[in-house]
């Protein structure tokens, strides 16, 4: 049952954002003759030698496997543009870069299967590792200012970040509304900060370039 | 002090990890419910001093309504205990149904009281009837599907052999997809190997 | 297929309303459904249609690949299809197990709650009478036959309550975090009445943390005041359940 997810939790499985990540679209280049899939979960092809198509990745995994087709990597996955979002995560304490919801997923479903597919494969990968990096970093931050009297939260991060942060903001969120009386716990931004650098709303630049 | 044998079973659920069972504590479970009777004992005497002395219409600054209150509170706890410790392990037995076939491994059966023996079954039961009802079995597939095809190199010369979705000719050195499940008992005998991509 | 709207910022937000427009195919609704029956705190309406169609494809398609085995099509073009087999089975099974697994955690409030009664299939109602049969017989030889008679109930600590409280309950306060599929403005963010309380906004971007605070603390942290919260198309909120229910129900929210 360990892939299952807990059903108490009613979090997603690492196994289960896979999947969900596996329906993505992404370019494929066949190198064989096939007549169009027409599958429950939707048309694909008809596949010919050398015409660019789109397949769900999952297909495009399985096609890849048996050596009938190259995967183009998503526009988003090249070192020029990894290093950018890297650089605008740096800069920014609380914007987040437009990055697909599963973009953690995508990566690892593509190093794991099409790493010859990837123009400068280690470098995107440690790019993406940073990016993992800085951006959990920002979002522990953003955590420390949940108040009781928060009553919403704009998230836009991606599926594996939203599912592992879930149990600290819902759990959070519901422990503080429990407590219910607004005025029990102070904002965070009024308590006197203890031993962490002033996390001011701007973020502390330096820490996040470890 | 009422109530504390209860609570020490609250803890035994507590301090076991989530999912798993402790032996069912017969012992401490029967100590509690002896508590219950006594408590009951001595709420249904002071209310027959109540009822005999006439007092029992005062509520207010009456010893003995107070004591009688107490004990119902000290019984209400205990029961709040034991259900919680009995149903608690009943959602864990419950879940058991999905993870195990028809019959429990001995290691957790033993952990288990009789009543929760025969729930186990009967709520084995009552699921698969939903199952059958349904004509689906929900005992499968717990985790997401991957490729089901593996890789393989054939080390030995078979000829052809009709697998579960194809019929293959497994000759030496070739390399063929084949389901997992199809291959794996030539793996074992040393007739394939799985490559990796 | 979600690729348009799994995009997680507002950029693409045209984008996403017209991917919902032009394909909704039913193994996107299973998906969802799948998704949002996982992620609820209480069971949802049962979708029956939606299973009923899904069953015949699936049916429909192992038909297909038994007659492509039969008249020898290539086995890369079968495997494939059943791996796509595979996979919405796998979604079918496991939306039917999260329901039995909500309803097996709150039978006795589901049983006496008509609305949430109605929200099972018939066979999930079958299974949830028999499950508070086997639980109430468990109950009753373990604990309760061993009581007074006023401390019998399951339902009540005693005869003294007045109304059932010894019953599990989905907590509907509980956060969710859901993604629009669209534009969704004036969303309705709390119930709790509120008095002489001002929403502000803490943050900026992608991140930003909605509190409410009292008028007459210091109005230089405020970023502005910011009234019922709008929700722009992938944006990510975490929200409390209970007041964004309709908009689950209605498909205009995602919960993720």
């Amino acid at each position: 049952m360990s892939g299952q997810s807990d059903p108490r939790g009613s979090t997603f499985s690492a196994a289960e954002l896979e999947f969900l990540a596996e329906d993505e679209t992404i370019e494929i280049v066949p190198n064989l003759r096939m007549e169009r899939l027409s599958l429950i979960c939707g048309d694909f092809g008809p596949f010919r030698p050398q015409i660019a198509t789109q397949v769900p990745i999952w297909l495009a995994v399985a096609l890849k496997k048996r050596g009938k087709c190259t995967i183009r990597p998503p526009d988003w996955m090249s070192v020029e543009k990894l290093t950018q979002v890297l650089e605008a995560e740096r800069d920014s304490a609380s914007s987040f870069e437009a990055l697909p919801f599963h973009y953690v997923e995508i990566s690892r479903l593509l190093f794991d299967d099409a790493r010859d597919d990837i123009p400068d494969v280690y470098m995107v990968r440690s790019l993406i590792e940073d990016i993992k990096d800085v951006r959990f970093h920002k979002i522990g931050t953003g955590l420390e200012k949940l108040s009781s009297r928060t009553y919403a939260m704009k998230l836009n991060l991606s599926a594996m970040e939203v599912n592992v942060i879930r149990p600290f903001v819902t759990g959070g969120l519901e422990t503080f509304y429990k407590l219910g009386n607004p005025d029990l716990i102070q904002e965070s931004s009024d308590r006197p900060q203890h031993r962490r650098p002033q996390p001011a709303d701007r973020g502390p630049r330096r820490e996040l370039r470890r | 002090m009422y109530g504390r044998k209860a609570c020490q079973l609250v803890k035994e659920l507590t301090n076991s990890e989530s999912g798993q069972l402790t032996t069912f504590n017969n012992d401490l479970f029967a100590q509690v419910i002896e508590e219950c009777e006594a408590h009951f004992r001595d709420l249904q005497a002071l209310f027959m001093k109540m009822q005999e002395e006439g007092t029992s219409n005062q509520t207010t600054k009456n010893p003995d309504h107070f004591g009688a209150f107490m004990h119902h509170l000290s019984l209400v706890r205990n029961k709040r205990c034991i259900m919680a410790y009995v149903y608690n392990r009943a959602e864990v037995v419950q879940n058991l149904g999905w993870a195990v076939e028809l019959l429990l491994p001995e290691e957790i059966e033993e952990k288990l009281s009789n009543s929760e023996k025969e729930y186990f079954k009967n709520h084995l039961a009552t699921l698969k009837s939903y199952m059958t009802d349904m004509d689906i079995d929900l005992a499968v597939d717990m985790v997401p599907p991957k490729d089901p095809y593996i890789k393989v190199r054939v080390l030995e010369n078979m000829g052809n052999v009709a697998l579960s979705d194809q019929e293959a000719n497994l000759a030496m050195h070739a390399i063929l997809f084949l389901r997992r499940t199809d291959a794996e008992q030539y793996i074992s005998q040393g007739k394939m190997e799985e490559l990796t991509v | 297929m979600e690729s348009g709207s799994d995009k997680g910022t507002g950029g693409f937000s045209a984008m996403d309303d017209y991917e919902t427009l032009i394909s909704t195919t039913d193994a996107d609704l299973l998906k969802r459904s799948w998704r949002n029956e996982k992620a609820a705190p209480e069971i949802l309406q049962f979708e029956s249609s939606l299973v009923e169609r899904s069953r015949a494809q699936i049916q429909l398609m192992e038909e297909t690949v038994e007659e492509f085995m039969n008249s020898g099509e290539d086995p890369l073009t079968v495997s494939l299809y059943q791996m796509d087999i595979d996979r919405t089975v796998f979604l079918l099974r496991s939306y039917l197990r999260t329901r039995l697994q909500k309803i097996e955690k709150f039978m006795f409030h589901i049983q006496k709650t008509a609305d949430l009664w109605s929200r099972l299939s018939r066979q999930e109602q079958k299974f949830a009478k028999r499950s508070i049969e086997d639980m109430e017989k468990h109950l009753d030889q373990s604990v309760l036959s061993k009581l007074p008679d006023w401390y019998k109930s399951h339902l009540k600590q005693s005869g003294t309550s007045e109304e059932d409280d010894m019953v599990t309950e989905p907590k509907l306060d509980a956060f969710v975090i859901c993604r629009s599929r669209k534009f969704v403005g004036g969303l309705p963010v709390d119930d709790r009445q509120v008095n002489n309380m001002s929403f502000y906004k803490k943050g900026w971007g992608d991140y930003i943390i909605y509190s409410k605070v009292k008028m007459k603390k210091k109005l230089d942290k405020f970023c502005g005041e910011e009234n019922p919260l709008d929700m722009y198309a992938g944006d990510i909120y975490a929200l409390r359940y209970k007041s964004i229910k309709p908009l689950i129900e209605s498909g205009q929210l995602d919960l993720v």
